[in-house]
């Protein structure tokens, strides 16, 4: 050790002092913080969890987003609470309470510093986890930009777990502090969800939330509408007046005489107390709009409600079938499968000129149940229009185009000939007999007394009820659909006013 | 004085570290003698303001500690080197030494040069990049003297600040505070006499809480004079004096 001047031996360069103060504060914690060692399990919790799962999806931004909120949520949680209890509790753990006590830049200030680095590296992972997968969905969907609600929530997550994680850290610095804070995390937030009922539960903050809880992937919101901000508002409310608080109170215990810091601080904390209460009071206030989303009466913009423009993606065909552009991918496995059955009732009085996808309509049912199906008459409109509820619109496991395919014929099929040919719910023999022999026609096989399921969820109704094979009903059906076409065509054209209305009987089919 | 100290005391639950001592200490090495529990930590982490007294009066640099200020003035001219260095093994030596004079608020603009100074009078110029985890104990130390004095401070109080170094490494801090307290008071603590007989114009020997002897190196080896243990003079002055307290 030299009392004099530095020795010139092995001089260290100077940098020069173009950082700021808190600029070389945050650059050291940057640059030494576990964090950092974290992101790549982080990005392999993101690809294993998030993903690969959101890529076995359609390109649908309104499938993908919010399955990025919950996955990317899970995923960091884990590294991001226990990163940050290990840089919380790194004081204790090392041994420099003393020498860190003494010095006198305020120990607020200091416990920032190290969280900010925390929390910068965190918000970087993810950001890069949000922009591959972003990027990717861009390059895949056919129509609708990236919602960014959903990414604004789990970054607005980030502080607040990470500020969480490093309380704890700071509040007990132990070694066994960052594993318990990271499993703690994980748990209660995936739990947070589990006393959610119905759209009125103040567990809608929980930052998972994305829509109404428990119908799955949903591709049938913030297609039609746009993607409600309310709910998004009040959990990064919520979340930003989390992480005021929890920070807040680290720099309450300031030491004797701290009183100029740790009144602010207290303000501090009781203002995102305050926030977060709110929020949370906000989020028990929503309410399932028709659109499938959690609307918020004090956040709600009336503008919302207004349904997006798009130029639908329609198919060359007799009877175009037209989709929403996010949809286009499914346009000719749609028209394809709803081809033999629109060539059955063209050009008949009241079928469709065109099949149009339209919105669904969701209703709350008891505790998280929903009631999703479309609202109003399948056919509307002059000259009419077949509205029709994507299968891949409902809540479910997405499908495959041909899987939608078949499915299309079993549900839109029957539904298409049966408003042309009229009944409702309870058709007349005759009327029954003449649904199913134009589906017997269009090639579709006619099992049993319904033609298929509705999905889950679905309101019941969609598919009249056709007659039981051996019934008089059936056999007249056979007979009916073994006739020429046009011998078919020609009889409907004569008699489906009457057909309609219920005044032919079974025997007066030819 | 940089350092006034009166009744002071510091109790831990039952247990009294430190009972009533009065020291004074210009700028100057002043050494802090006393046997193992002798309350001579205690009594530094007060000076230090890590820990508050729990009575008498403790002014340093001419302030007192008690209000946020005033300690936050001492503080950034305090230098503390703690007995049981806690560091952060993935930090170089630069970074650490930059860590706590920002932590001192140095001002932004002097930290380069200033860390380079400490790190080179400490001579760890050549591991400044070093991460901490790859040093031994001895280079440990030097690492807790630089960011000591990485603020330049005028009160430094150094807790065994020797223990761990080479005789050729003590010979050279020896020197090294010689030069610190030329202008500022260096508080060292420490079991080791000779590095007082070498370093310290002032010293203090400490028992059980008390100060049993206050006066020079010199004065202290005179009160050994005929008295058998130990092997240099200042030796046998400490248990000579020693001796007489406890008797």
């Amino acid at each position: 050790m030299t009392a004099g001047a530095p020795a010139a031996a092995r001089p260290v360069p100077a940098r020069p002092g173009r950082w700021p103060t808190a600029g070389r504060l945050l650059r050291l914690e940057l640059r030494n913080n576990a964090m950092l060692w974290m992101l790549p399990v982080a990005a392999a919790l993101f690809w294993f969890t998030t993903y690969r799962k959101a890529m076995a999806m359609p390109p649908l931004w309104n499938l993908r987003a919010p399955s990025m909120q919950t996955g990317a949520l899970l995923a960091f949680v884990f590294p991001v609470a226990g990163a940050a209890a290990w840089t919380g509790s790194r004081e204790g753990r090392r041994h420099t309470t003393d020498l860190v006590t003494i010095a006198a830049r305020p120990r607020w200030a200091r416990l920032l510093a190290a969280w900010a680095a925390t929390t910068c590296w965190a918000m970087a992972g993810y950001l890069g986890c949000v922009a591959v997968l972003y990027g990717v969905t861009a390059q895949q969907a056919t129509w609708g930009g990236p919602l960014w609600w959903p990414a604004v929530v789990t970054a607005a997550s980030l502080p607040a777990l990470s500020a969480l994680g490093f309380a704890a850290g700071t509040l007990v610095p132990s070694r066994f502090t960052p594993p318990l804070a990271a499993v703690g995390a994980f748990f209660v937030l995936a739990l947070s969800t589990e006393l959610i009922n119905g759209s009125q539960s103040y567990w809608q903050i929980s930052p998972l939330v994305t829509k109404p809880w428990d119908i799955g992937p949903d591709a049938g919101m913030a297609t039609f509408y746009p993607y409600l901000p309310d709910l998004p508002l009040a959990q990064v409310m919520f979340l930003a007046g989390l992480t005021v608080a929890v920070l807040g109170a680290l720099a309450l215990p300031g030491g004797p005489g701290g009183t100029w810091l740790r009144r602010p601080a207290a303000a501090i904390t009781v203002a995102g107390l305050l926030a977060a209460g709110t929020a949370v009071a906000l989020a028990g206030a929503g309410r399932l709009d028709a659109h499938g989303m959690i609307a918020i009466p004090a956040l709600h913009d009336a503008a919302s409600d207004r349904p997006l423009r798009y130029t639908p993606a329609c198919s060359h065909t007799r009877v175009p079938v037209c989709l929403n552009p996010a949809y286009a991918g499914y346009l000719p496995a749609t028209a394809a499968a709803l081809a033999p059955v629109l060539a059955e009732v063209a050009g008949l009085p009241g079928a469709p000129v065109r099949v149009s996808q339209a919105a669904a309509t969701y209703r709350q049912g008891v505790g998280n149940s929903v009631s999703i199906g479309l609202a109003g008459p399948d056919i509307s409109g002059r000259p009419p229009v077949f509205r029709l509820v994507l299968l891949d619109q409902l809540p479910g496991p997405t499908m495959t185009t041909s899987a939608l395919a078949a499915a299309l014929r079993s549900s839109a099929g029957p539904a298409i000939v049966a408003d042309v040919i009229g009944g409702g719910r309870s058709p007349s023999p005759a009327q029954r007999a003449v649904i199913a022999a134009l589906l017997i026609a269009a090639g579709q096989p006619v099992h049993g007394p319904s033609p298929s399921s509705p999905p889950a969820g679905r309101e019941p109704g969609m598919a009249p009820p056709v007659p039981a094979p051996g019934s008089p009903a059936y056999a007249a059906a056979r007979r009916f659909a073994a006739l020429p076409a046009s011998a078919r065509r020609a009889w409907l054209a004569r008699h489906l006013p009457a057909l309609r209305a219920g005044q032919i009987a079974l025997a007066r089919l030819p | 004085m940089n350092v006034e100290i009166t009744g002071l005391s510091r109790r831990f639950g039952r247990t009294t570290a430190v009972a009533g001592v009065d020291l004074q200490a210009g700028p100057g090495v002043f050494g802090l003698l006393g046997p193992n529990g002798a309350g001579k930590t205690s009594l530094l982490r007060m000076m230090a303001t890590a820990i508050p007294p729990t009575s008498g009066r403790l002014r340093l640099l001419g302030r007192d500690p008690r209000s946020y200020g005033p300690r936050r003035e001492i503080r950034r001219r305090l230098g503390y080197l703690p007995q049981n260095l806690g560091y952060y093994p993935g930090f170089t030596v630069g970074e650490f030494v930059e860590y706590f004079a920002l932590l001192k608020e140095v001002p932004a603009a002097r930290i380069p040069a200033a860390v380079t100074a400490a790190v080179e009078r400490t001579e760890l110029g050549g591991k400044a990049k070093a991460k901490l985890r790859t040093l031994s104990g001895g280079m440990l130390r030097r690492v807790g003297v630089a960011q000591a004095i990485v603020n330049e401070p005028e009160l430094l109080l150094l807790d065994e600040p020797t223990a761990g170094l080479d005789p050729e490494q003590r010979v050279a801090f020896r020197a090294l505070l010689r030069e610190l307290g030329t202008h500022a008071t260096v508080v060292v603590s420490t079991h080791l006499v000779e590095d007082v007989g070498a370093a310290c114009a002032q010293v203090a020997l400490m028992d059980q809480g008390k100060v049993v002897f206050l006066g020079t190196p010199g004065a202290l080896a005179a009160r050994g004079e005929g008295y058998g243990t130990g092997d240099a003079p200042i030796e046998r002055g400490y248990s000579a004096v020693l001796a007489a307290a406890r008797s």
